[in-house]
Formats: structure tokens, C-alpha cells, sequence
């Protein structure tokens, strides 16, 4: 078996673990999703057991697993108990305003991120690079949420000029496509400069590191010897084996935004999978609880999976053990 | 593994006063590169429309556009502008005309004479089948909040095309007719009840002042004026809700004029709301009040304390309890102290506790009341029972509802000063629902929740009582054969001043026997930019988001 093949087959089990843990964890949770529809409703007992049929909260919980499974193979996740409507409708919007968020803000923190950590880590020892990476350390350990207030307090209230809330701008009537582009960019900005702000340090922290050592290996010795200029030196031979890791924390890091982005999201009321996820949870609502949790894990494991194929693709040495 | 952190080199390894200073540089660039990035931004021709279009901000988004399976207020909020009833509550509160011109109570029976020349949103004629129609779909399937008024429905018939009869099996002091969104037979026949409960609606028709403009889920829902509307058209081109998902970004947004009205102001935000240049901020009465309740399931299988069944012992936790110190305290006063199940709002159904009825902030009557019940003080400051049980009760309150955490706080040290000892525990609001309402043996002593009466009708809330509704709505498990059998001859009782006295017969009833105390009736705390709509009717329960949609109908743009 093709050790990709392999992989692969490893990644589809772990799927179908993450279903059936998912599906029983949200069922076991204390709480019966009826009692939140049917309160002050003044219903007769019948009318009950009818809505529970409606809603496949009938049968038993071997029952409904087994209903669940079958359903999501044909593509439906099922119908949501708070917004009525289908799950996959919800999130699939969802999931789409997540990914425009995650995109923006994944560019400028790895080019951004990549672009100072090389300058640090050529820097190294210098008065530039410890200002960096301190300043980059202080800005990791702030809290999204607090970044997030501060923006909207400091754009929002004080200078003004920067939209604090939503995707859009309520009621905006627009000329054209590109008036529609041009407001969403404008609502953009604050979220993504959010997770910019707190996640850059991580790819500076990472590449310089990486830069460091590579800098210090025999055949960067050998180049530097060969009297190649400064430039080529760091971005042809130092910066290309510097990059490894930072492909994989670049993929890890995506599939963590996916979800991770729920601080930003609920600042900035972006209608994404982090604000879908949270107010889910306070309905009690599990199809759209259980999807959402699978869009996340299955992120998870496709980056990773991803990583490997890139890494083995960039680095030959790299081989899996069977 | 440990490691030891290591300096990448000497000058890395401490913080000198120019690195510093480099940081302090770099981290005011970090801050102003949105600055630059807003400069840069494109110029853009967009317009916000606010021309003649009245914006709401509220907190929670709508469920549904359809009216049979929505749960939400907001929910009905907009669908009472799309779909019109066959009755309306006017700025008032008193019914008036809407799709019927009249309507006459006779007995069992309710006649409706339907208005002519009405017209669903797509054009269609609107006709006494719809009527039927939608009045047979709810009754026979339990569809929705209003199937509750409908379930004594025997026929719905047309005597001829412009007047429906709706026939019952007793006469009904409530008429449906105001709260039954009538919908259209052309677009809903063709589905099955299932197909029904599971209808999103997404492009509701109706016959109301307003048309569906467009919903972004999460975020927003806007409706057009429907020129062809039956009534006075509205002077709003249009009225629109956005959701926040923060109170303070949604005060922000009143402030900047992003919106025009804000319907629920949290208490918090009001004081930096009240005096706000342009901005008429307004607390009125509401429909809606916080109650402690006590588990008096006599069901052998309550795990609820055995002595809260007394009666006295409530009423001494009752006299215990100072309403007006929950009122100022925990509500910061945008509360006046409870007492009825009944609200103020309901204006001459309301009955009111006078002189030796008063249960309420008087210590010394709960200790002579458990005094004379054979409860005396025990050693350590609680008092027992008979055999020996101490006066001990769990209370439980939503921990997100911090006005209950902070009522059950007040009474547990009220209920201290008398013997009784109560012990808090914070739950959250699904697990206060499947704790409260567990039908198969309710495990809990006292809780600390609320109530808003979703009709103009005393028999919303004077319902929840009842022997039948414990399994429905009956939080405290209340069984009183005496309150039931009232409960019957008020809701058929079509004399206004002989309900009226059946009413408050029940209140009083109730107030006595203390399965509630009702602790606080809330404030509707409202505020508006009085710069850009004028004519709002303040109205018990509010402007908006109240029984009445008028307020939505009246008000003109400001310099009109």
C-alpha cells in the first residue's frame, strides 16, 4: 500500500471517529432541545411528541445515531431546532464569511509574518532583532478579544471611520458589484488586523529561529565563502531551508483559524463559523452544533494530511515509516 | 523536557533603554497601520439608505419568517408587518378593525366581516378561504403560539364571501382573531402539516404594511411599504433590524444615528443612554415580571422539599422577601416591586394586594407565622421542623441572568433573618428549563425566573397555573381545583365587569396561596434619536415590540 493511500485511509477513520464522538458528546450533554421550542407554547403532550418526531428527537439514541449517519452520507446534516432552516444552507453561509476573514488575515500574517522574521533572524544579535521579537512577544500575549474591544474603541468610538460591526453596512444601497466588495473590504479591516496583530508573532518567532540555524550550517559557510552578495546569500540559501517549518505551522495554523476565529467573530458580530458555533451552543441547537464541529475537525485533519503531502514534495528526505 | 531559557545573545538578554524605546516605536506603528489602511482604502459611491427608513437595533436575530413555528419575539415583531391579523391592538392596547371591518361576539360564536379589495403581496385576491384556511390548519394540527386560542374550535365557515363564523364549544372571552396571522391558502394549501413545521417561509407573503425586502441571517432583515396596503400607508419607506451582538457596539450605533430606536435597552447601557443629546431614552410598565417559584408538586415522585408544600412556610419566605429592595438593588431601580401574577400593564384586570393582604417585607409576621406552625429556631440559627428537619431549601438561578442571581442573592439573606436557609446554586438557562419542567419527578426547591405575557389577555398568564399546564407551562407544579374552575368561567365569561371580578378573584387566590412571589415587575427601558422620527405613542410594553405595530404606522420622519 502506497504510503499516501495509507494516509488517506487513516484520514477517512478519523472521520468517522470524529462523527460518532461528536454526535454522542452533543446528546449527552444535560438539556432536551424540545423544552426550548415548546416553552410558553402552552402545548397539549401530543403536540410534544409530535414536534419530537418532526425533529427526529424520537426513538432511541442508537436510532437517531443510526438516522444521522445515513443522512449525512447523502449530504444532509439535518434541519436546524433554533434558526429552521436547513443546517448545510447555514452553514455553508457561515462558512463562506469565515473563509474570506481567514484568507485576508492567513496572507498578511504569513507574508507579513515570514518577511519580519527573516529580517530579524538575518539581524541575529542585533538591537533589531531583540526589539522585534519582544515586540512581537507582547503583542502574542494579549488577549484576541481585548485587541479586538481596544480596535473598536479606538476606530469606532474615538476616531471614527472604521465600520465596528457586521459584514456589511446596514441598509447600504451600492452602484455596483464593486460597491458591495468595497464595504465588506472596509468592515474587514479591524477583524483582520485583530488576528494579525495577535497571530504574527508566531511566524516571526518561528522563522527567525529557523532562519537562525540554517544560518549557522557548514553550507552556509561554504556560500558565504564563495563571496556570494548578502542578499542572495539569505534569500536564496538561507530563507528556502528556513521555510520547512513554517509551511507546516502556515497549515496548522488555518485549520485552527476555521474555529479559533469565535473571539474576533463575536467582537465584531462577523457572521462566520466562530459566531454560528457560539450562539449554537447557548440554543442548544445540535445539528447545527454537530456540522459545525465537523467542518472544524475535518479542516483539521485536510490540513494536516495537506502538510504532509507538501512537506514530503518540498523535502525528499522525508519518508514515512511503515 | 526542560529547558533553560536562553538569551539569543547578551544585549537580547535585558532590556535596554533604546530597545524599549524601538518597541515602544514599532508597537505605535503595529497600532496605525489600520489608520493607513482606512486612507488607502478605495473610494467608494456607496449610499446608506435612510431615506424615510426606520432602523431598529436589537440583540437577537429572528428564527423564522413562519409564523407557526417561530418562538421569538422578534420573530413575531416583523411578521406582524407582513401578515395582518383579522383584529389589531391599537396604540391603546384596545382591540380595533384590521382585515375584518368588525367583529361580533355572540355566544360561542365570533363573526368577522372581512374588509374588501385586499390583495396578498404578489397580487392575488385575498378572500374568506384564507381565513378558513389558516384558522383549520392551526386548530387541527397545534400549530404554533396561537393553536393554545383555538383549541375549543369547532367550525370555521364562510355564511358568504365577506363574512366568517367561527364557531366554538364555548363562548371565549378572548378573541383569537387579534393574534392569528391570516395566511395566504395559495402558497400554504399545497403542503402537508409536516411540510408546514417545516417551512422556512423564506420569501413570507402576507397582506400587511410592509413587504420582505431581504434577510441577511445573523445580521439583518429589511421589508419595503406595501403601496397597496388596505390602511393609511406609513410614512417609513421601510423599516429595517439589525442585530448586535454587543450592547455596547449596539448604543454606539443609536449614538452615530446607524440606527433610529433600540426596543430593549439593557439597564446597563440606559444611565449612558439617558442623557445623550438627541436621544430620548423612556421606561415604561411591561408585560413582564421575575418570580420566585416553589416546587408544590404534591406528586410522589417531587424530589422538591416536602415543607415547602406548607403553605405557611411560603408565606413566611413571602414576608421575608423585600420587593422593593430586589427593585432598587438588583435591578438598579428600572423595576417596581411584584406582587400579582397579573402586570400593572393589564390596567383594570390588575388586583392589587391592600393592608392585612400584603405579603411582603415584614419580618416579624414570618416569625410569629413560623412560630405559631411548630417551627421553632434551632441551635444554629435555622429553624426545624417537628422531627427535627431544618428549614433548608436549594435555590436555583440562571447564572447569565444576573438581576436573578442577584434577587436570590437579597432573599437568601431575607430568608437568613427568619430561619430559613436557602443554598444558590447558578445554572444555565437550558438546564433551568429541563430541571424546572422535568415532569418525571421535578428535583429542585425554589428557583428564580421570569414570565412575559405573550397576549393582551389576562388568560395568558392567569393559564400557567393550571392543573393541565404541568407538563405545559405550570412551573411550580400548582394545583388548586378552586382556581382551575375560575379560570374556566373568566375565559367564557363575555360580561367585561364580571371577568374583571373573576379575575382578580384568581390573583388573589394565587397571591395567597404563594406558590410565586413575584418579585419585580420590569421597566421597558426604550430609547430613541428623537432627531430623526417624531409621533411615538409610549404605550404600556412599549413603542415597538408590544401588541401593537402602530407605532411602526404613525411616526413621521423628522422636518416632514
Amino acid at each position: 500500500m502506497s504510503p499516501l493511500l495509507r494516509r488517506f485511509l487513516i484520514l477517512l477513520a478519523s472521520i468517522f471517529a470524529i462523527v460518532t464522538f461528536n454526535f454522542f458528546l452533543f446528546h449527552v450533554i444535560p438539556g432536551d432541545p424540545l423544552r426550548l421550542i415548546a416553552r410558553s407554547q402552552h402545548l397539549t403532550p401530543e403536540a410534544v411528541a409530535h414536534l419530537r418526531q418532526v425533529y427526529g428527537l424520537d426513538g432511541s439514541l442508537l436510532e437517531q445515531y443510526v438516522v444521522y449517519l445515513n443522512n449525512l452520507l447523502h449530504g444532509d446534516l439535518g434541519y436546524s431546532f433554533s434558526l429552521q432552516e436547513n443546517v448545510s444552507d447555514i452553514v455553508g453561509r457561515a462558512l463562506v464569511n469565515t473563509l474570506l476573514l481567514l484568507t485576508c488575515s492567513t496572507i498578511i500574517v504569513v507574508v507579513v509574518g515570514i518577511a519580519i522574521g527573516v529580517f530579524a533572524g538575518s539581524r541575529h544579535g542585533k538591537k533589531s532583532d531583540s526589539t522585534t521579537v519582544v515586540t512581537s512577544l507582547v503583542f502574542w500575549s494579549l488577549p484576541t478579544f481585548w485587541v479586538g474591544m481596544l480596535l473598536v474603541f479606538i476606530f469606532g468610538v474615538w476616531i471614527g471611520g472604521l465600520p465596528i460591526s457586521g459584514i456589511t453596512t446596514p441598509n447600504a444601497v451600492y452602484p455596483n458589484v464593486f460597491g458591495v466588495a468595497s464595504d465588506v473590504a472596509r468592515h474587514l479591516i479591524l477583524p483582520t488586523l485583530t488576528l494579525a496583530l495577535v497571530d504574527i508573532a508566531f511566524f516571526i518567532i518561528i522563522t527567525r529561529t529557523s532562519l537562525v540555524e540554517v544560518m549557522g550550517e557548514d553550507y552556509m559557510l561554504t556560500a558565504r565563502g564563495k563571496g556570494l552578495p548578502r542578499r542572495r546569500l539569505v534569500w536564496g540559501h538561507g530563507v528556502r531551508n528556513a521555510l520547512l517549518p513554517v509551511v507546516t505551522a502556515s497549515v496548522l495554523y488555518i485549520s485552527a483559524l476555521v474555529a479559533g476565529a469565535i473571539q474576533v467573530e463575536v467582537v465584531f458580530s462577523w457572521p462566520g463559523m466562530g459566531l454560528l458555533t457560539y450562539n449554537s451552543v447557548l440554543s442548544r441547537d445540535y445539528p447545527v452544533l454537530e456540522a459545525c464541529f465537523l467542518v472544524i475537525s475535518v479542516a483539521v485533519l485536510v490540513a494536516n494530511f495537506c502538510a504532509d503531502v507538501v512537506y514530503r514534495r518540498l523535502d525528499p528526505r522525508v519518508t514515512v515509516t511503515s | 523536557m526542560h529547558t533553560e531559557p536562553q538569551p539569543d545573545s547578551p544585549e537580547g538578554a535585558r532590556l535596554s533603554r533604546r530597545t524599549l524605546l524601538r518597541t515602544a516605536l514599532l508597537t505605535g506603528a503595529f497600532l496605525a497601520t489600520p489608520g493607513a489602511l482606512a486612507a488607502c482604502a478605495p473610494a467608494t459611491t456607496n449610499s446608506v439608505s435612510t431615506n424615510k427608513l426606520l432602523r431598529v437595533g436589537w440583540k437577537s436575530d429572528i428564527d423564522t419568517f413562519n409564523p407557526l413555528t417561530t418562538v421569538t419575539t422578534e420573530a413575531v415583531e416583523v411578521q406582524s408587518l407582513i401578515y395582518d391579523t383579522l383584529m389589531a391592538y391599537g396604540l391603546d392596547l384596545k382591540p380595533e378593525a384590521s382585515l375584518a371591518t368588525a367583529a361580533k361576539q355572540d355566544g360561542a360564536t365570533i363573526t368577522y366581516t372581512l374588509r374588501d379589495g385586499v390583495t396578498w403581496h404578489d397580487g392575488t385576491a385575498f378572500t374568506a378561504d384564507d381565513v378558513i384556511y389558516t384558522f383549520e390548519l392551526i386548530a387541527k394540527n397545534e400549530l404554533g403560539v396561537n393553536a393554545q386560542y383555538l383549541v375549543d374550535l369547532d367550525t370555521a365557515k364562510a355564511t358568504d364571501p365577506k363574512t366568517v363564523v367561527l364557531t366554538f364549544k364555548k363562548p371565549q372571552a378572548f378573541d383569537p382573531g387579534l393574534v392569528v396571522p391570516i395566511l395566504p391558502k395559495h402558497i400554504w394549501g399545497t403542503k402537508t402539516p409536516d411540510e408546514v413545521s417545516k417551512f422556512p417561509n423564506a420569501d413570507p407573503i402576507g397582506t400587511g404594511p410592509f413587504t420582505f425586502k431581504e434577510r441577511k441571517q445573523g445580521q439583518s432583515v429589511a421589508l419595503s411599504r406595501n403601496e397597496k396596503w388596505w390602511g393609511t400607508k406609513p410614512a417609513a419607506a421601510g423599516a429595517s433590524w439589525q442585530v448586535y451582538t454587543n450592547d455596547d457596539l449596539m448604543a454606539q450605533a443609536l449614538k452615530n444615528g446607524e440606527v433610529d430606536i433600540i426596543p430593549q435597552v439593557p439597564p446597563t447601557v440606559f444611565a449612558g443612554l439617558k442623557d445623550t443629546k438627541d436621544l430620548t431614552s423612556v421606561s415604561l410598565d411591561s408585560f413582564s415580571f421575575h418570580h420566585i417559584g416553589f416546587n408544590v408538586s404534591a406528586d410522589k415522585k417531587s424530589k422538591g422539599n416536602p415543607l415547602l408544600l406548607d403553605k405557611k412556610v411560603r408565606q413566611a419566605l413571602g414576608y421575608a422577601l423585600d420587593r422593593k429592595q430586589v427593585a432598587e438593588i438588583a435591578y438598579a431601580g428600572y423595576a417596581s416591586p411584584g406582587g400579582s401574577i397579573l402586570m400593572p400593564s393589564f390596567g383594570d384586570f390588575y388586583w392589587e394586594p391592600q393592608g392585612d393582604e400584603v405579603i411582603d417585607n415584614n419580618p416579624d409576621k414570618a416569625n410569629a407565622l413560623l412560630d405559631s406552625a411548630g417551627y421553632p429556631m434551632g441551635p444554629d440559627g435555622v429553624r426545624q421542623a417537628s422531627d427535627g428537619t431544618p428549614l433548608k431549601f436549594r435555590i436555583i438561578a440562571i447564572a447569565t441572568t444576573s438581576t436573578d442571581v442577584r434577587t436570590a442573592q437579597l432573599f437568601q439573606a431575607s430568608a437568613a433573618k427568619v430561619g430559613i436557609k436557602l443554598d444558590l446554586s447558578n445554572v444555565d438557562s437550558d438546564t433551568m428549563a429541563s430541571t424546572v419542567y422535568n415532569t418525571a419527578g421535578p428535583d429542585w426547591d425554589i428557583f428564580v425566573w421570569g414570565w412575559d405575557s405573550g397576549v393582551n389577555d389576562p388568560s395568558y398568564m392567569l393559564g400557567v397555573p393550571l392543573t393541565s399546564q404541568i407538563g405545559g407551562n405550570n412551573d411550580v407544579f400548582y394545583s388548586n381545583p378552586s382556581y382551575d374552575a375560575l379560570y374556566d368561567q373568566q375565559a367564557t365569561e363575555l360580561d367585561r365587569t364580571k371577568r374583571i371580578a373573576l379575575v382578580k378573584q384568581m390573583q388573589q387566590m394565587f397571591y395567597d396561596d404563594s406558590a410565586y412571589l413575584v418579585a419585580v415587575y420590569i421597566k421597558k427601558l426604550q430609547s430613541y434619536k428623537n432627531t430623526a422620527w417624531t409621533g411615538w405613542t409610549e404605550t404600556p410594553g412599549g413603542m415597538i415590540f408590544n401588541f401593537t405595530r402602530d407605532n411602526y404606522l404613525k411616526v413621521t420622519p423628522k422636518g416632514s
